[in-house]
């Protein structure tokens, strides 16, 4: 046993720091506070209205005073007259919306729904509720009485970003999203060993490239597996035939078409040869399915279309902490394995040699 | 490349029962489904002209390459016999293209809506088919079960550039108007690109045994 744990060299350990790292931060560190839900949908100009605000993550009771405000297209914030906090997570918030409101149009405007304490900072629904126009607009109760952004409280602290739809799913970045990216990682790796191997001929960047090559279709399949139980809760179904889900299917295709082509060959050197080219040839396919057929129809995936992915407020710094760690636990778990892999090949043509 | 084209007409049986594959396909399908709307058609052209460069280009690497292999690499360089190869194999896909657009031209009583931009797609994904067709069927003649292979190989490597050539041939067909049809275009052409040179890159370390 000591033996065998002096035979790993550090990096393996590393990997194994990171992943654990990975697991007990991506699972604990809990989600900002946010807004689940909240009817009605959609008010008139003038009216008054009562809002039920269910949230999540808030601390509503047992935080000092709490506000609910409705944020303009301009930025501008209207504030609830009273709230009645009845739980945790669920208040109801009075406001009055004036008339006039500022650039509303026929359809009306989206307004965001935020409420903030001193214990959560603020949880918003953005862009959720709609303000109809008025039919009577007389300039009484004017929009007057508005606060500015700076009135709203914040909180530092580490939280994942909370958005709706996703909840709790955004965490899927540090396993669906990474391992992919661990895949392609890999997969460069192994066309440098499958260069090499064509440059040099020696059969030890052949078993490196296959073996590479082998763990990278492991981690797709995984990447797909995960992709496909964050479906059917984002997106009801395990499969939709959404194009960025049936390119990575090909994808895989591809990649055992490749093993199938190694296991088809008996003949040592031009299986070598061979899958090395099928190797880099897969590749740039595989590049071309990525990068250019996603842009011929739009998508639901993350990513495509509007949806949100890797950018902008999605991918926060609290989310990166986790993530990029992750990229490179998951791309020296794969070479790890790939090692494995490597070293039963190498033993099984040292034997069948020797026979 | 004179000579290939001379051992080709020789061997012209393999490219006429290519073709008559394709028009007794084409005559059974329509035989069954009857009236096709345009997305249908269309999307059958490319199947059928699949399989048949499938069929003909499997075989122009196969059976007298297998034998004749030793000649052949005496006499040629690699590089010029893949690019003979490409060419001819275009062309023959380019025959077998026409052919079946006038049939089903012939069969549903209309002509495609914009013959230019439809004869443009066809040409430039018929390139990219080429190429990934040759290659692959250059590496599965080194494998006993050549052409099980040779369709596992090819099919998954060939969805990008189908795909781009359906959406080009439904544009084409005015099922919809896409403002975008020139990028496509660029596209293909920049993937063909890639392609051929890859092609002609790798040929020559395949062949060599």
């Amino acid at each position: 046993m000591k033996q065998l744990l002096y035979q790993l060299s550090w990096w393996k350990y590393l990997s194994i720091c990171i992943i654990l790292y990975v697991l007990i931060a991506g699972f604990l560190i809990p989600l900002k506070p946010g807004i689940y839900s909240f009817t009605p949908a959609l008010a008139t100009e003038g009216e008054d209205v009562s809002l039920k605000i269910t949230g999540y993550n808030t601390h509503f009771e047992s935080s000092g005073e709490t506000n609910a405000w409705l944020k303009m297209p301009d930025d501008r914030l209207i504030k609830a007259d009273s709230i009645v906090i009845k739980d945790e997570v669920n208040l109801e918030a009075y406001f009055s919306i004036p008339n006039n409101l500022p650039d509303i149009s026929n359809s009306g405007i989206l307004a965001t729904i935020i409420v903030d304490n001193e214990k959560d900072g603020y949880a918003i629904y953005p862009q959720g509720f709609r303000v109809r126009k008025g039919t009577v607009v007389s300039s009484e109760n004017a929009f007057q009485d508005f606060y500015e952004l700076s009135e709203i409280r914040h909180v530092d602290g580490i939280a994942f970003p909370f958005r709706n739809i996703l909840y709790e799913t955004i965490r899927n970045t540090f396993f669906h999203v990474a391992i992919w990216f661990a895949m392609f990682l890999l997969l460069v790796i192994s066309c440098f060993y499958s260069i090499r191997y064509l440059r040099l001929g020696s059969y030890i960047d052949d078993l490196k490239s296959s073996s590479l090559t082998t763990v990278a279709i492991y981690f797709g399949m995984a990447g797909i597996i995960t992709g496909s139980i964050w479906a059917k809760f984002t997106w009801g179904t395990f499969w939709t035939s959404d194009i960025k889900l049936n390119m990575s299917a090909i994808a895989l295709l591809i990649y055992l078409a490749y093993l199938v082509l190694r296991n088809s060959i008996s003949d040592v050197d031009s299986k070598a040869r061979i899958s090395a080219v099928y190797n880099l040839f897969a590749f740039v396919c595989l590049m071309i399915l990525v990068m250019v057929i996603p842009r011929l129809t739009d998508s639901l995936h993350p990513g495509n279309g509007g949806n949100p992915a890797l950018g902008g407020e999605d991918l926060d710094n609290t989310l990166r902490m986790v993530f990029y760690p992750a990229i490179i636990a998951y791309t020296l778990l794969g070479i790890w394995m790939a090692q494995l892999f490597y070293r039963y090949k190498r033993l099984k043509m040292k034997i069948k040699l020797k026979e | 490349m004179r000579k290939e084209i001379s051992n080709d007409l020789r061997g012209k049986f393999g490219f006429t029962a290519s073709l008559l594959y394709l028009v007794t396909i084409v005559f059974v399908v329509y035989k069954m489904i009857g009236e096709m709307n345009p997305a249908v058609k269309s999307a059958f052209f490319w199947v059928i002209i699949l399989f048949t460069a499938i069929n003909f280009v499997s075989q122009s690497f196969s059976t007298h390459m297998k034998k004749r292999k030793i000649y052949l690499y005496q006499l040629y360089d690699p590089t010029e016999l893949i690019i003979s190869r490409l060419i001819l194999n275009f062309l023959k896909l380019m025959i077998a293209g026409l052919v079946l657009v006038l049939i089903q031209a012939a069969f549903t009583n209309s002509m495609v809506k914009d013959p230019l931009l439809f004869l443009t797609g066809f040409l430039l994904a018929s390139v990219g088919i080429v190429s990934i067709l040759s290659l692959v069927a250059s590496i599965s003649i080194y494998s006993k079960e050549q052409t099980g292979l040779m369709t596992i190989l090819a099919l998954p490597l060939l969805i990008p550039v189908l795909l781009l050539a359906m959406r080009i041939s439904l544009v084409s067909e005015r099922m919809f108007v896409d403002s975008s049809v020139s990028n496509y275009l660029m596209m293909l052409t920049g993937i063909d690109l890639l392609l051929v040179t890859l092609v002609i890159v790798f040929f020559p370390i395949v062949w060599k045994s």
